[in-house]
């Protein structure tokens, strides 16, 4: 790039040509105040704190906004520019209120900041605070806007980062300020509570509501958020040995940069909840009492020495070992906790106990669907930074949902959107996205064909191959079976499976048109194998991602936006029933190789998956588990079928932070520790693996989940001795090659492979999957609603920890509230408030009814997450891989009116 | 959420959606940087900036309905409140004043029964006072609509909004 040479404050100095003064002085360790620039937004312009003086034109210059030109010969420090710096900050200060001790922004305040480097004490001025009170009830952020500088950061953030639009200016003059539309509180606004505005603003103009302290935290600690698979860096804000705030992390380097969600920002107040559990216990001999959640742990569960309880659980699992053989252990392992903890709890069920039924709850949030495509990809691309998809050429989006599952990945496609890039969206759905899309391909429910993406990702390809638009060349070196893919695409009728599927033709004319000659990113939902069609549609997408030649392409190929924060590393580790560490299939040579590292001999078979366990449970097959941070009761559906499995066991262990419906069911329980209170990384779902420390001590006796596993290893007899995380990073670096770089800095990448691949030039190739005649989806005149299941974006997984948060349950605390289309509503003369019953072959729940434009008939959309919400009753514990009915997040259901009284909080 | 519906004022006018897609499309290319303009030609066609049609606009050219909002309350040439058939601006400013401004606005007031800024019910008039309208020396001074009515006298005020439908 052409750099150009200027004079600042008598320095020479070189930049590149198109930078602005601010960067250029920047770059070269020259301070400029600032209090509307942030690197992540445009310059603006707005504060003109960053005045520079022109020397040879005398011109007076914000430097944000000002281009440096050569041969320029700048002064940022002159008295003339003093004069005016000291005036503004005077004049911001004039409008302030003196609140500074009690203000949240503490030192951190950028005004106080500069009001202070500039010797700005009193203003001088007569004192002029402009007081626009709000209403505000929500229990995220406080606006008090006589704090106010009209730097526009939290409307440009709002606007360019997050791609809301909730805020943006109002009014004019005095009166202008950074307010909603119609000037709504931010609960009736389409406010996110990110917190994003939050982080950014320089005053305390925008601060964290129910806060536990007002200040500047004693410590910041950057970490990595443990709430979905994006793995915000972020940075905890400690006081007194407790988390006061969360905050993105400065780092320039982080996926989710000065942006986080309502979770991130404001959920993590669960690590204080009063129910942690803090002490080992074990159940009191003879009761065999259930307790729900919420119901004191005294009764059932007496509190034991970590002596007790590990000695109870090395004895008891031995003893089911030793009677009924390793078959009848399952061990559990968790996509919240750690690679280094998931690394040593699938080794000591593998090679300690030789058992096989290793699985995670990671299976139930699209574990399978990751494994699957590393199966068809051969590896070749583990890494998908979600930065490249705002240089995308074409982004597709087929069932998924990030805004509210992984937020942070969908501000990076509203991003593309916005600026241009193609988004095509497919989904029953009316997500956030699909308004944004250039082409919403939207099946109906009520169609003929039933509920299939499949058919409609076909019909894309059929038109690329018709129009040529195939990228010949990748498909000549890479793939076979073209011909065969080809013929079978004939047979199809493009009208009339549009029209089938309830989608016009022109539709998805158009949408071919907008991915023709381009590499396409495919975004699909983590939950697409639980669909009726779900095998037909990845083999759909990996078709047309063959045939647009996205593989292997930068802002191409495969994007699954995944909801727990260690998904992927729980599954690189190894924690599944049919995976070794470092994603081996468990053949004979993996296995034997793999046990001749550990010294030991491993199981030969392949382990149950989850409902496989439960179902074994139930057979009497296993007889004992472990379970490790995973509430399976909440989170599988069917939670009284999962709970009374629970209870059929003789020997049940749950490692685990909360006393939930899962703890409530074991025989021992081992308090772990969250990820601010303990060492270790995660792998989210880019590829990238993150390490971080901890910020706070776990509470009480309580231990990282990693020592206790360590401590589990010794009691057992295992050589190996686990001192520190590192000591396991060493093993994992050792005997699982992708993650040669684990620990190495706080961020590395996943290794891709490129041994055997179709890249590598030996006669591999990628293989095009013919086409199957879609099947009809099984209709039910007792269940004619199609159920759509998800946490919102308060919300994750099954609650357990977000409803733990203060703050998301004061806003969260209505009774469960089902939506509804206006014409279904219409036709079953039900009003808002009404109270229905939702029903299917799995169960029924109560709940109220809130009408919604946005559905269309014959659809329904249950939101899950909140603690007391028993909405996962209705779908069924089937395996996704039978392929035979709508699965866990997508189930058939009936509605009847039974009040017109609604449910009370 | 909902709740929002509550909180606005219903409003019952009738937006002509096909009208509003030849402004937006047509005039105007369904560019977003022609927002003011279009908003112009809004207000000229209902008197104010129906909420409907705004709504409407943002999706249309894709530009957040706060951000709308924020240009309509910056400049005061747009209302988002319903306005008259006829905009009468009431000179207060200084010359006006001395010659009897305020006794005109007092008489305004009082045949209309509204204060400044408000619209009569039968949505004949808006009344709205103005600093100046640089013609001094006609003070006091009232203009409808487009037309200017000098050196005017209270007694003559109801004679000069008869004129007016």
């Amino acid at each position: 790039m052409e750099s150009i040479i200027l004079t600042i404050n008598g320095q020479k100095i070189t930049c590149p040509a198109g930078s602005s003064i601010l960067d250029a002085a920047a770059s070269n360790g020259i301070y400029i105040p600032t209090l509307c620039h942030h690197p992540q937004l445009k310059p603006y312009g707005a504060c003109r704190i960053c005045l520079v003086e022109d020397e040879k034109t005398g011109r007076l210059l914000a430097s944000c906004v000002s281009p440096a030109s050569p041969d320029m010969v700048v002064a940022t420090d002159s008295p003339r520019v003093l004069k005016h710096r000291k005036n503004i900050v005077r004049l911001m200060m004039a409008e302030h209120p003196e609140s500074c001790i009690v203000c949240n922004k503490g030192n951190r305040c950028e005004l106080r900041r500069i009001a202070a480097r500039l010797g700005v004490g009193e203003p001088d001025f007569y004192p002029m605070p402009n007081f626009k009170p709000f209403e505000q009830l929500n229990p995220f952020i406080i606006r008090d806007l006589s704090k106010c500088i009209l730097c526009g950061k939290c409307i440009r953030a709002d606007h360019e980062l997050v791609v809301t639009g909730a805020i943006d200016y109002n009014h004019r003059g005095f009166s202008s300020r950074p307010a909603t539309l119609n000037e709504t509180p931010l609960e009736y606004s389409n406010c996110t509570f990110c917190g994003t505005c939050v982080s950014v603003c320089p005053t305390g103009a925008l601060a964290a509501k129910n806060a536990l302290y007002i200040g500047t935290p004693e410590k910041e600690h950057d970490s990595i958020c443990g709430f979905c698979g994006v793995g915000c860096a972020i940075s905890i804000g400690t006081a007194g040995g407790r988390i006061v705030e969360i905050n993105p992390s400065r780092s320039d380097q982080s996926v989710n940069g000065a942006t986080l969600c309502v979770r991130g920002h404001f959920a993590n107040d669960f690590i204080h909840a009063p129910d942690r559990l803090i002490q080992p216990m074990i159940r009191v001999a003879g009761s065999n009492n259930r307790t729900d959640a919420g119901e004191e742990p005294e009764n059932t569960h007496a509190p034991a020495t970590w002596d007790a309880a590990m000695g109870e659980v090395v004895k008891k699992l031995s003893a089911v070992r030793r009677q009924y053989g390793p078959q009848s252990l399952a061990f559990i392992g968790s996509p919240r906790c750690t690679n280094e903890e998931n690394y040593l709890f699938q080794k000591i069920a593998r090679a300690i106990f030789g058992a096989a039924n290793i699985v995670s709850g990671g299976y139930a949030m699209g574990q399978t669907l990751v494994s699957k495509i590393e199966e068809k990809s051969r590896g070749v691309r583990r890494t998908q930074p979600l930065a490249d998809l705002e240089s995308a050429e074409a982004i597709l989006v087929v069932h998924a949902d990030p805004d509210h599952l992984a937020p942070v990945a969908g501000y990076h496609i509203k991003r593309a959107a916005k600026n241009g890039v193609p988004l095509i969206v497919m989904d029953a759905r009316k997500t956030d996205l699909a308004a944004m899309a250039s082409t919403w391909l939207r099946p109906a429910l009520d169609s003929d064909a039933g509920f299939r993406y499949a058919d409609l990702v076909n019909c894309l390809a059929a038109h690329l191959l018709r129009e040529n638009a195939a990228d010949d060349k990748f498909i000549d070196k890479h793939t076979r079976g073209i011909e065969d893919f080809r013929f079978s695409l004939e047979n199809i009728d493009l009208v009339q499976t549009a029209k089938q599927c309830g989608v016009r033709p022109e539709a998805i004319e158009n949408a071919a048109k907008r991915i023709s000659g381009r590499k396409v990113a495919l975004v699909a939902g983590h939950d697409i194998l639980h669909l009726t069609d779900g095998r037909d549609l990845l083999d759909a997408l990996f078709n047309l991602a063959m045939l647009t030649g996205s593989i292997k392409a930068k802002g191409a190929g495969f994007y699954i936006p995944l909801g727990e924060s260690n998904l992927m590393g729980c599954m690189d580790m190894g924690v599944a029933p049919d995976l070794l560490p470092g994603r081996l299939p468990l053949n004979d040579g993996h296995r034997e190789a793999m046990g001749r590292i550990w010294n030991a001999t491993l199981s030969p078979d392949s382990g149950l998956d989850l409902v496989g366990f439960v179902e074994a449970v139930e057979s009497g097959a296993v007889k004992a588990a472990y379970i490790m941070g995973e509430n399976i009761v909440r989170s599988l559906p069917q939670s009284e079928r999962v709970a009374a499995a629970l209870e059929k066991l003789d020997f049940l262990v749950v490692q685990d932070i909360f006393f939930n419906r899962t703890a409530s069911l074991a025989h021992v329980i081992l308090p772990g520790a969250v990820m601010a209170e303990k060492s270790g990384s995660f792998t989210n779902m880019e590829g990238r693996i993150q390490t971080f420390g901890p910020a706070v001590s776990p509470p009480g006796q309580a231990r990282a989940d990693w020592e206790i596993l360590a401590d589990l290893a010794r009691r057992m007899g295992h050589p190996e001795q686990y001192g520190s995380v590192e000591k396991i990073r060493q093993e994992i670096r050792q005997v699982v090659p992708m993650y040669a770089a684990l620990g190495s800095h706080r961020q590395s990448w996943i290794k891709n492979n490129d041994i055997d691949t179709p890249f590598s030039g030996n006669g591999e190739k990628f293989c095009f999957s013919s086409v199957r005649s879609g099947q009809k989806s099984r209709t039910d005149a007792a269940y004619p609603f199609t159920a759509f299941l998800a946490p919102p974006r308060f919300h994750l997984g099954s609650g357990t920890r977000t409803s733990r948060s203060e703050r998301i349950r004061s806003f969260d605390g209505k009774p469960l509230s089902i939506q509804l289309s206006l014409s279904d509503c219409r036709s079953l003369g039900i009003e808002n408030s009404h109270r229905i019953r939702v029903s299917s072959a799995g169960g029924a729940v109560e709940a109220n009814v809130e009408s919604s434009p946005a559905l269309q008939s014959g659809q329904v959309m249950i939101p899950l997450g909140s603690d007391h919400n028993r909405a996962a009753v209705l779908p069924g514990l089937a395996d996704p891989d039978e392929n035979d009915a709508y699965g866990w997040t997508v189930c058939r259901v009936g509605i009847e009116k039974i009040s017109t009284e609604e449910i009370k909080p | 959420m909902k709740e929002v519906a509550m909180m606005e004022t219903v409003e019952t006018i009738d937006v002509d959606y096909m009208e509003l897609d030849d402004i937006i499309e047509k005039e105007f290319g369904l560019n977003k940087e022609n927002l003011i303009m279009i908003l112009q030609t809004i207000q000229r066609r209902y008197n104010y900036l129906p909420k409907p049609a705004l709504a409407y606009l943002a999706t249309k050219i894709g530009v957040p309905m706060s951000q709308i909002y924020g240009v309509a309350t910056f400049y005061s040439t747009f209302s988002l409140e319903p306005r008259g058939r006829n905009i009468i601006s009431i000179c207060l400013g200084t010359a006006c004043h001395v010659r009897g401004g305020a006794r005109v606005n007092e008489k305004l007031e009082e045949l209309l029964t509204i204060t400044d800024g408000q619209t009569t019910e039968d949505k004949r008039f808006t009344l709205e006072s103005v600093r100046c309208i640089g013609c001094c020396s006609l003070g006091p001074v009232l203009k409808i609509n487009e037309d200017m009515h000098g050196r005017i006298s209270s007694d003559e005020v109801k004679k000069v909004l008869d004129q007016y439908e």
